[in-house]
């Protein structure tokens, strides 16, 4: 180098701010770059629509389109349910993202923004951290979604924050997925073909695998739904692990893509060993399964669950529950009570016993249906409630004080179907909505199966029409009839027109040749 | 001449060519142009002292700064200023988003301060009324501006500007050639250009390469110099010219070693450069 002489100017000649020097500074460098792509990827058109799309969906499903049971959330079940939405929002991100970061070699910048001081390893940090409002939003919106089902009267049961974080979460890691995927191939039609791809092979995998618990979990979402909820002990899910795979490879990938671009520091290579070993961790534990211990416990609250619940005495019954569901019993016992208050005979004083039951034994996404019960005078109660639940339940009810007990399904035919459903629905706030709503065709008119927590109803036209009839009549105009004739109407050798008569109603005729089966007791 | 950029035995091979072969140079505040033919090495020049590529050998340092190491070269960055030959543009941004982008890569944190900044230099450059305009609705002048504002952007100490006339009328040449006559008050420019008469306008200093050497290196005085007395006038063009073409008053200028007794003229800047390449370029014909 040759000798340089005399002073060197040094300052700005226009006494601007110097540039960011010092660690701190020039992280503060990276967050201001990472408010510049956060504010950008927000203004993407494929992430609005998105994001409008999944805020939307939220707030449909929370303030318009929900039905009578999300009125009675099982939180266990709700914090899940939060899951699979964010998905195409994931997707959103990933794909702008990717854009993004390839935007400066798209729009050939790259060789100039090469020369300035941020370096193309901290430009990287940036355009992973520009996801995080994005991850915020999610979250936002989660918790909204979990916290609106929590603070319901009718919710029971305990989330998880494990199961909260997977949405956020998986936005996140989406994100980091672009900045990864543009860094190891910067070109930029790559990132739409990659999710088909990504599709096709999940869907492969998964068939070839024949859904393995230890496959399916090293996906984003693992989506277990059946037909009842389970307690939270009975759920068997590796959630914080499952969080805490997911947290690592996040991590894991951003560092990847860190050192990819240049950060080859010792800080970076230091968070990557960690998030490899946090993502090995996550996979260890939620891999190996349900333990034997888990399946015990399913089989007990499946065959012997009065060894698992709390039993509450409400009036003249017992309500028997698990512990998440004792806060149930006082609506339990309301339905009841007022099926209960239209029954003649016995059955009015009758001491029942409603037992909350499920079906466990065959994992989480099980569709089993509860076998009804043997024991005399006790009524099956699921795990949800509110909507169809409601009068399906009364049924229930109206059932075993017809008929003895659940275990009736030859006995309960002609007047004993007619008196039943008069029973039950009777007492709803809309008869025949609740008619309708019973019945597998939604329908009010001909024969058709109308659902209780264990063994349906087969009604016949004939008794349909007898039912409707009743229903659309004022309940005390009928109560006193039922009461004065109920060993006659409870009896398997009444028939349905002999009911209509007694209750004054029509019969619409006899019983055709398409009712034959169904409801009668002939058979 | 107090030297701000000092650069000595840059040598630089691409495969079998040799871009830079033992330059040193020494730029002080000022525009110093750097003139030469296509293949010369200037923008390779640039570019090396822009830290965008090492040389293979020789060092130099940006403002006392040393690039050799990496606090060095992040000083030297953290002080300059770069206009590419073909800028790119995020096309989406608008001018102030794109220039806000750059103060942001060179690392000026404090948001207020920064789009402070940004206004100046846009003001600068006099783009202040288009500033919220997307930069694909800018046409090719105003889109120069926003790159000379994007390298002014944090007041850098040292600016290189490669060939930032090039594409444009004469009118926005004219504007620029103001823009970066200013930008040279205060500070270090290096222009690199084909235009004699940028440099002859805008240049207290002025290098001229060819083969990857530096063949001139002194004001554009004595490069003019030069060419005195070496420039004639004829009828015909003279076969003894270097380089000669029919001028517009019908008459042939002649530049090389006139004849005895041969019609002098007043020599320019454009005259002392082409002696100067000394046959390294055929451009100028008849």
């Amino acid at each position: 180098m040759s000798a340089i002489t005399g002073t060197i100017p040094q300052a700005a000649p226009t006494g601007v701010e110097p540039p960011a020097r010092g660690t701190e500074s020039r992280a503060a460098a990276i967050l201001a770059l990472a408010r510049f792509e956060a504010r950008e990827l927000l203004l993407q058109i494929p992430v609005l629509v998105f994001l409008a799309v999944y805020v939307g969906y939220a707030g449909w499903r929370l303030f318009i389109g929900g039905d009578g049971m999300d009125d009675f959330p099982v939180l266990q079940d709700a914090d899940r349910a939060t899951q699979p939405t964010p998905m195409l929002l994931a997707v959103a991100v990933f794909i702008c993202v990717n854009r993004a970061v390839l935007r400066s070699r798209r729009q050939s910048t790259d060789q100039h923004f090469d020369i300035l001081p941020m370096e193309h390893w901290r430009r990287t940090v940036a355009h992973a951290l520009s996801v995080l409002p994005l991850g915020a939003i999610t979250a936002l919106v989660v918790g909204f979604q979990y916290t609106w089902a929590a603070l319901k009267p009718g919710a029971v049961g305990h989330g998880s924050p494990a199961e909260l974080v997977v949405g956020p979460l998986m936005v996140l890691l989406a994100g980091v997925l672009g900045v990864l995927l543009a860094r190891v191939i910067p070109v930029g039609f790559v990132a739409p073909p990659f999710v088909i791809g990504a599709f096709v092979l999940t869907t492969l995998v998964s068939a070839a695998t024949q859904g393995k618990h230890w496959v399916s979990w090293l996906g984003p979402v693992v989506v277990e739904e059946g037909a009842d909820p389970f307690p939270s002990e009975l759920l068997g899910r590796p959630a914080a692990w499952h969080a805490l795979y997911l947290m690592g490879l996040a991590v894991l990938l951003l560092c990847l893509a860190v050192l990819i671009s240049g950060g080859r520091t010792w800080l970076v290579k230091s968070v990557a060993a960690v998030a490899l070993a946090a993502t090995a961790v996550g996979v260890a534990g939620q891999s190996p399964g349900e333990p034997a211990s888990l399946i015990a416990a399913r089989t007990k609250a499946s065959v012997t669950p009065e060894k698992v619940q709390t039993c509450v005495q409400h009036g003249r019954s017992t309500y028997c529950a698990f512990p998440e569901w004792t806060g149930r019993i006082a609506d339990w016992a309301d339905a009841v009570d007022r099926v209960q208050s239209r029954a003649g005979g016995s059955a009015g004083g009758e001491r029942l016993t409603v037992r909350q039951r499920i079906d466990a034994r065959y994992g989480l996404q099980s569709d089993a249906a509860i076998a009804p019960s043997t024991t005399p005078g006790t009524v099956t109660v699921g795990t949800r409630w509110g909507g169809n639940r409601l009068p399906e339940f009364a049924v229930g009810v109206a059932s075993v004080l017809v008929t003895g007990n659940e275990d009736a399904a030859g006995k309960r035919c002609d007047a004993r179907v007619v008196t039943t459903m008069w029973l039950a629905l009777s007492t709803q706030p809309d008869p025949i909505k609740s008619l309708r709503d019973v019945r597998l065709d939604d329908s009010i008119e001909g024969s058709a199966i109308a659902l209780a927590p264990t063994n349906p109803v087969s009604m016949s036209a004939q008794q349909t029409t007898v039912v409707r009839e009743l229903l659309q009549k004022p309940h005390y105009s009928v109560a006193a009839k039922v009461k004065a004739h109920w060993t006659e109407l409870t009896s398997a050798k009444t028939s349905t027109a002999r009911v209509a008569e007694l209750l004054g109603v029509p019969a619409d005729g006899k019983a055709t040749a398409a009712d034959s089966g169904s409801g009668s007791c002939e058979e | 001449m107090i030297p701000t950029v000092s650069a000595s035995g840059l040598t630089l091979r691409f495969g079998g060519t040799r871009a830079l072969d033992d330059v040193s140079v020494r730029l002080a505040e000022g525009v110093t142009g750097l003139l030469g033919p296509n293949g010369a090495g200037k923008t390779t020049l640039l570019r090396v002292l822009a830290t965008a590529v090492p040389a293979d050998r020789g060092s130099f340092t940006v403002l006392g700064h040393d690039p050799g190491t990496t606090a060095g070269r992040l000083d030297v960055r953290r002080a300059l200023g770069y206009l590419p030959q073909t800028p790119g543009f995020h096309q989406d941004f608008s001018a102030f988003e794109f220039v806000d982008y750059v103060a942001i890569l060179k690392e000026l944190t404090d948001r207020t301060a920064r789009h402070r900044e940004v206004r100046r230099v846009l003001e600068a450059v006099d783009l202040s009324d288009v500033r919220g305009k997307r930069i694909k609705r800018l046409s090719g002048g105003m889109r120069q501006r926003v790159a000379l504002a994007a390298a002014l952007v944090g007041d850098p100490g040292f600016l290189v500007l490669d060939e930032p006339t090039v594409g444009l009328d004469p009118e926005q040449r004219m504007r620029f050639r103001e823009l970066i006559a200013q930008a040279g008050e205060g500070r270090t420019v290096l222009l690199s250009t084909h235009q004699t008469e940028d440099v002859a306008m805008l240049c207290h200093r002025v290098i001229v390469m060819a083969g990857g050497r530096i063949r001139f290196e002194g004001t554009p005085a004595e490069l003019t110099d030069r060419a005195a007395g070496r420039v004639w006038s004829s009828t015909e063009r003279d076969p003894a010219a270097r380089a000669g073409w029919r001028t517009g008053t019908g008459a042939f200028r002649n530049v090389g070693d006139p004849p005895e007794g041969a019609d002098l003229l007043e020599p320019t800047l454009e005259d002392g450069y082409l002696l100067t390449l000394d046959g390294e370029t055929a451009e100028v014909a008849a």
